[in-house]
């Protein structure tokens, strides 16, 4: 009885391991070309960004343009979002069949080029770096090797408004914490019952994650130690911690609940509702569609998040090759167009984020985007999240951390001490 | 009250006896009362839905102001035609029409032969059957999801395959794929069988005296009865199939496959929502599903189930 | 398509006789497997194996990136008991079930019963009802998130009459669990009714007006009457509630995003969301995925406890 119970378990484990077998397989390819080194075939895009049907037609534009360079090849783009990104990407992987050229996050790229799904694309980054800022290439390169090209980046920055540090007497940003903390006091302003009408900082209009990282860096901490070993909870990591939740906790330049990233109650800053902020360059473009007086009276000013260095958070969309291609040198080429000048600047001036190519710093969109001006002036200054091939179960633990701290639930040392512990657990493989 | 079983579905107000729940006769300002309740409760319900289509008329600048306005300061009815153009929503219109209404009609004929049986239909395993429909639904999601992918993909002969599923892209990027997996819900098959219970046995008994087969007591005088349940079925699955949004995107690579609910995301952007557009769209997706709920409505009307045996 | 005509107290013991000759006993057992067949082929193919698949998983580690598969025992299941954030998730699922799916179901069927009397402009009262699980979660909690706002948020604005000075719900972990099972109650109350209100068609009317001439008010009839004869649509409204609510997850995403305030409204769902698609490691997802499943099995049995006895018909 338990014999025959067992056995027909196993064969049902059996069935349900061959499935997923089976589908791993990818088979032959079904069609020709390209085996004597021309580039031909047809290849499969899965992009996240060009979105609508605006950015539909932005990429099909350029796709003409690298279909009649390269005459043998047809590209299918398959439209997502960043939302939807790792469903599409983990079926298609699982299936045996992913996407040629797959653009995708500067997280995603450690743990892809670890488990063997990116394809090598042979290139140096010094070389790279003559044409793209240095820190962008570095968000494609693991263990030394070029697994993706960098198309669009995005940033951390300090934004303040400039009309508010007049009026509080302020005259230039903050160069350290402790500015920075005094200035946000500084420009804080309550109702006599204590309401709060302005914050002075706001430190919760972006990601927790990414805000506490740049003041990580400006700290001077790194995310993890030249062994691989979880180092945010250092000194400087703490201060950096310590420093966020003193602004909420003991200064009160800010109210939790104030504003929330990406709120659907409006930009705080445009509202004139913050003073300064731990903010995103895409403030920019919001602001210019909430309050464009803002920027045609020049109320907008940028900074670097400074303490021990100046640093800002980079996140970025690069270009990756599947290992799997059939037609590498196809995808390859795809790849490589796509990280060039026409469609990085396409790409970029859609989406109102920053090119990855220096020579775009003249263009006409960066001419006009200040935010995006200022950020290319300070790209060296730009550090990656991420580094290690665990970065993605990792990553999700530090938003509940830091809230923690800001929340005043732990103490910044406490709680950052026991994101490091499960960043450990996390790293040795559980 | 007379039978109208094989009449068409009659529109409220149905003029019918000592309604079940008519609070007995009950005087002129008890009425007023439960009109009043009524009302309050219906603004609650759809206050955030008028609040929706205000911000549908707002410009983007006026949705993000502060403090935020009632009434669009200039009615921005250009916000619809824009979301319109914001993708090919006349194409992925068509294709959820297309996949909930084939959903619906597949589920309500399956689902319905289905939880029969296993209300009415003494055979061995009907308990297992049973448990098993239940157990269906208890797996979330996005448990699911890559399996079914895997099955869709290795879907013999199709797409390339060979017998074994191996080679090709079975389902994927195709009308199957986007019809065939949803179309029979546990759920479905659970409602009709709770609906088939509470049905009087006599009916059946009746019929089979009178020689009728045992497809026939399902087809011909259960099934009449059960309109009711068969709206709501109806109801749910096409909801849900408008509604659905991770499998079609996830099945099909082409633009030309995608559904609504992929259009009305692309609002939402990494770095920023175009809430108006989003707004816009949402009410204009909303607007078939309350058609055909105005419509499925009328057949919750007293008097299909026990118009045979009274 | 004739009705049948009348099926005096009489033919019921012929029928009963009858009913147990074999000839019939086989012709309905034949008739019940053509009948279940392609809808349970269809569910055993797209809902059984990936449902297989989800359990033999939960014992294998499975590198969906990598492609490799090893057998790992007991090893995922360890991992998820140890971790302290699927405990708090499993334990908020269990709050916002508790307080979610009673008072939804309560609220429905009271509003189904008031809405199934013959009253003008019902339709318009049903509509209004069911309107908020027709909107698209994503749309309608913009409205919601409005609503929440600290500062001038109408929920706040209403408290301030009052003088009380109202918490900062989506972002206050004290609040946020709160704010999404107020929304949840207001959303899922609809197709409750919906269910309640094609139910009620179902009990006839002489039973009413039995319990009227015995003298037995609105009030007693609703519980006298009414609500034990809605037994196999509460086991039904109760069963599904269970299941949406065990597996909610747009409420939670879009109100209070990755797991809310210091991760104070993560949910089962929500980890397993996580666990395979952000941590892309689909074994411990499966290792979740079953013990959601065990939880949802046995509510599922005490739930028939409660609302049993519809099981023959």
């Amino acid at each position: 009885m338990t014999i025959r119970h067992r056995s027909v378990l196993r064969a049902v484990a059996a069935a349900a391991a061959g499935l997923v077998a089976l589908a791993a397989c990818g088979g032959p390819a079904p069609s020709g070309g390209g085996g004597d080194g021309t580039v031909s075939g047809e290849i499969s895009l899965l992009t996240p960004i060009f979105e609508g049907a605006d950015g539909a037609a932005v990429l099909e534009e350029q796709l003409a343009a690298f279909q009649a360079q390269h005459p043998g090849v047809t590209v299918k783009p398959d439209y997502t979002t960043y939302g939807k990104l790792n469903e599409k990407l983990t079926t298609s992987i699982a299936s045996g069949q992913p996407y040629d050229v797959m653009l995708m996050g500067a997280g995603w790229i450690p743990p892809f080029a670890e488990k063997g799904v990116l394809a090598d694309l042979g290139l140096e980054p010094a070389e790279l770096g003559a044409r793209y800022y240095e820190r962008a290439v570095d968000a494609g390169v693991h263990e030394g090797k070029v697994y993706a090209l960098p198309i669009m980046m995005d940033t951390r920055i300090g934004i303040y408004r400039k009309d508010l540090f007049a009026q509080a007497g302020i005259t230039e940003p903050p160069k350290n914490f402790a500015e920075l903390r005094e200035y946000g006091k500084r420009l804080t302003q309550r109702a006599p019952d204590g309401t709060l009408q302005v914050a002075g900082l706001d430190v919760l209009g972006i990601d927790p994650r990414q805000a506490f990282l740049t003041m990580l860096w400006a700290a001077g901490g790194e995310l993890f130690g030249p062994d691989g070993s979880p180092a945010f909870n250092s000194p400087a990591g703490v201060k950096a911690l310590q420093t966020m939740a003193d602004v909420i906790q003991v200064d009160r330049s800010e109210d939790v609940g104030w504003t929330t990233p990406n709120s659907p109650t409006g930009n705080v800053m445009a509202q004139g509702r913050a003073a300064m902020a731990v903010g995103h360059h895409h403030f920019w473009t919001q602001i210019q569609e909430e309050a464009p007086e803002l920027i045609a009276e020049d109320k907008l000013g940028f900074f670097v998040i400074t303490d021990e260095r100046p640093a800002m958070f980079q996140g970025g969309t690069l270009a990756t090759v599947s290992a799997q291609s059939k037609h590498p040198e196809a995808a390859r080429a795809l790849a490589e167009f796509l990280a060039s000048e026409g469609p990085v600047l396409a790409a970029n001036e859609q989406r109102g984020n920053i090119p990855s190519l220096k020579s775009l710093e003249s263009s006409e969109f960066v001419q006009q985007n200040g935010a995006i001006q200022f950020a290319m002036q300070n790209f060296e200054h730009a550090h990656s999240e991420g580094g290690v091939p665990q970065w993605l179960e990792i990553r999700d633990k530090f938003k509940p951390a830091i809230e923690s701290a800001l929340l005043g639930q732990k103490s910044p040392q406490q709680a950052l001490d026991d994101l490091a512990a499960e960043a450990s657990a996390a790293l040795a493989g559980r | 009250m007379s039978p109208e079983g094989t009449s068409a579905p009659v529109a409220p107000p149905v003029p019918s006896g000592p309604g079940p729940g008519r609070l007995g006769g009950a005087p002129r300002p008890g009425r007023i009362l439960l009109h009043a309740v009524l009302v309050a409760l219906s603004l609650a319900m759809v206050a955030p839905f008028v609040w929706m289509v205000l911000t549908s008329l707002k410009s983007h600048a006026e949705v993000m102001s502060y403090p935020p306005t009632v009434l669009p300061s200039v009615w921005q009815w250009v916000n619809y035609p824009d979301a319109l153009g914001f993708a090919p929503f006349g194409t992925y219109f068509r294709n959820s029409m297309v996949i909930a209404v084939s959903h619906t009609a597949i589920n309500v004929a399956l689902a319905a032969m289905a939880g029969y049986a296993l209300a009415r239909l003494p055979f061995r395993g009907r308990t297992p059957a049973l448990v098993f429909v239940l157990a269906a639904m208890m797996i979330p999601t996005f448990t699911k999801i890559v399996p079914q992918y895997l099955l869709a993909k290795t879907m013999p002969f199709f797409g390339g395959n060979d017998f074994l599923g191996r080679g090709g892209s079975g389902w994927l990027d195709s009308w199957w794929a986007l019809i065939v997996p949803g179309a029979v819900t546990p759920l479905a098959i659970f409602l009709f069988r709770q609906f088939y219970l509470s049905l009087p046995r006599e009916l059946e008994e009746a019929a089979r005296l009178d020689g009728l087969g045992e497809f026939g007591i399902f087809a011909r005088v259960m099934t009449p009865l059960m309109k009711p349940a068969i709206a709501t079925v109806a109801l749910i699955t096409f909801e849900n199939s408008w509604n659905n949004f991770v499998w079609p995107l996830i099945v099909t690579r082409t633009d030309q496959l995608r559904v609504i609910q992929v259009g009305l995301a692309a609002f939402q952007q990494t770095e920023r929502t175009l809430w108006e557009y989003l707004m816009a769209g949402t009410v204009l997706a909303t607007v078939p599903m309350i058609v055909l709920f105005l419509f499925t409505q009328r057949y919750f009307v007293q008097g299909f189930a026990t118009a045979g045996i009274k | 398509m004739a009705a049948p005509t009348a099926a005096p107290p009489a033919t019921r013991a012929v029928a009963g006789a009858h009913r147990r000759s074999r000839p019939l006993g086989h012709e309905r057992r034949r008739a019940a497997y053509l009948m279940l067949a392609p809808g349970m082929l269809h569910l055993a193919w797209w809902i059984g194996v990936p449902t297989v698949a989800t359990f033999v998983l939960a014992f294998t580690r499975y590198d969906i990136l990598a492609g490799t598969m090893a057998w790992a025992g007991l090893d995922n299941f360890v991992a998820i008991f140890r971790d302290p954030v699927w405990w708090t998730a499993v334990w908020n699922t269990v709050v916002y079930t508790f307080f979610t799916v009673p008072v939804a179901m309560a609220i429905a069927v009271v509003i189904a019963v008031l809405l199934n009397t013959n009253l003008r402009a019902r339709a318009w009262y049903r509509t209004a009802v069911f309107m908020p699980h027709i909107t698209a979660t994503v749309a309608i909690a913009l409205v919601w998130m409005w609503m929440f706002e600290p500062n001038i948020g109408l929920f706040n604005w209403v408290l301030s009459w009052f003088g009380v000075r109202g918490p900062a719900w989506t972002s206050d972990p004290a609040w946020a669990m709160t704010s999404v099972i107020l929304m949840s109650v207001w959303k899922g109350i609809g197709l409750k009714m919906v269910i309640y209100l094609a139910a009620l068609q179902g009990i006839p009317h002489d039973l009413y007006e039995a319990a009227e001439i015995d003298g037995a008010g609105p009030v007693r009839r609703f519980f006298a009457v009414t609500l034990p004869l809605l037994g196999p649509a509460t086991f039904f409204v109760l069963v599904v509630s269970l299941i949406e609510s065990f597996q909610v997850f747009e409420q939670f995403y879009v109100l209070t995003p990755e797991g809310g305030p210091a991760g104070s409204t993560t949910v089962m769902t929500y980890e397993i969301y996580k666990s395979a698609f952000q941590r892309f490691d689909m074994s411990v997802a499966s290792a979740q995925s079953v013990v959601l499943f065990v939880f949802l099995l046995v509510l599922t049995i005490v739930g028939r406890r409660f609302t049993g006895r519809d099981d023959v018909a």
